[in-house]
């Protein structure tokens, strides 16, 4: 049977084996068809119907569901999501799994479409290794990024001595799981393919 | 011999999965099937069971059915809502799975389970099992079955599909 203890091991799997039978056309598909449109129902209903409010639910279940390390903040017409421990890219890491590129890119795959439909955008960065930050606005709503602790105060994951211990992956006002730039080069984007990780 | 302190391949640190992601193993089944159709469905189970899982086929070559009844009892400890009992004798291992954990919460949830969904247990216990010398068998399914695993050279019958149920939702 295929369980649900190590699904991070063979969904991150499932990634790798896609891109070999359809490319990385195929693996976008997967997020949105499969994740997004089907096994996140629930999260899509949520978010959909009560906009910010719906995400502070969703991940707020879902994330407590995984026993992940994270905090929730909010501002007017912002939420943000810290993840200090991310349970799953952290199993990867300690089982050392990785046949994907960037296993985090799933992620922006499946909720990036979603807020698009719901009239949000993403701002967004993973160093992959476990620890990410999201920052969710309307799509109206051109302000930047948060500054440092201004809206996670001491919970900022960017303020952890270990942000910066691998690659860092950013995004700004995205919807879209290929918008993604490299820190080395911010004004450039990144590989759809880049290096694939390698466990500590 | 002496046991196993971990059967498991894989090892997180909560006792137990997070029960929604029955959700996307449902979802990857449908996907991939209205991709590929059956036989890319099939392919992708035999794939996972031999490549993914080659750990376990390797700890079950190397400790023989006591290390697979060990296997499936700490993978069905670690799946939340399992009944399962594991036998262990001299002709096979017998898997009797009284509550299937993945259609209970499937259907607990309302979600439409792919009619195909438990062929994925024989296709990946088979793929796992005939690298370590054993072959897979189920029968039943849609929320409860019983696997069973004999040596590869035992005279048993070859596995009918039509003895595998469809999934249902309700």
């Amino acid at each position: 049977m295929l369980g649900c203890y190590d699904f991070c091991g063979h969904y991150e799997w499932t990634f790798a084996w896609l891109d070999d039978k359809g490319g990385h056309d195929l693996v976008r598909e997967y997020w949105d068809e499969a994740i997004h449109r089907d096994s996140q129902t629930h999260a899509r209903d949520l978010i959909m119907g009560q906009g910010i409010e719906g995400m502070k639910k969703y991940w707020s279940h879902t994330l407590d569901h995984e026993a992940a390390g994270f905090a929730i903040t909010h501002g007017e017409d912002v939420i943000r999501i810290d993840m200090l421990e991310c349970p799953s890219k952290g199993f990867l890491i300690r089982n050392g799994l990785a046949q994907y590129p960037d296993y985090c890119d799933h992620c922006m795959g499946w909720i990036g479409p979603l807020m698009k439909e719901a009239g949000f955008v993403i701002d967004h960065e993973h160093n992959h290794r476990g620890r990410c930050w999201w920052e969710m606005r309307s799509r109206e709503n051109l302000a930047p990024a948060s500054a440092l602790g201004e809206l996670a105060g001491a919970n900022d994951v960017r303020l952890r001595d270990d942000w910066k211990s691998g690659p860092i992956d950013h995004y700004e006002q995205s919807t879209d799981a290929d918008d993604k730039q490299c820190q080395a080069a911010v004004t450039s984007p990144c590989s759809h393919h880049p290096q694939a990780d390698s466990p500590p | 011999m002496t046991s196993d302190p971990n059967p498991l391949p894989y090892t997180d640190t909560k006792p137990v999965g997070a029960s929604d992601f029955y959700m996307a193993i449902n979802a990857t089944f449908r996907f991939i099937h209205r991709r590929f159709g059956m036989e890319g469905l099939r392919q992708y189970w035999t794939d996972l069971g031999a490549r993914y899982f080659s750990p376990v086929s390797a700890k079950w070559r190397a400790g023989g059915s006591s290390a697979i009844a060990a296997h499936w009892r700490a993978f069905f400890a670690a799946e939340p809502g399992a009944e399962v009992e594991v036998q262990e004798s001299a002709d096979c291992v017998v898997v009797e799975v009284k509550t299937c954990p993945a259609i209970k919460h499937l259907r607990d949830n309302q979600r439409e389970i792919i009619p195909a969904f438990c062929q994925h247990c024989y296709f990946i216990n088979e793929a796992i099992a005939a690298p370590a010398g054993f072959t897979a068998r189920v029968t039943g399914g849609n929320g409860s079955c019983r696997q069973t695993f004999h040596p590869g050279d035992a005279r048993v019958p070859a596995q009918d599909l039509n003895n595998i149920k469809e999934a249902t939702s309700c």
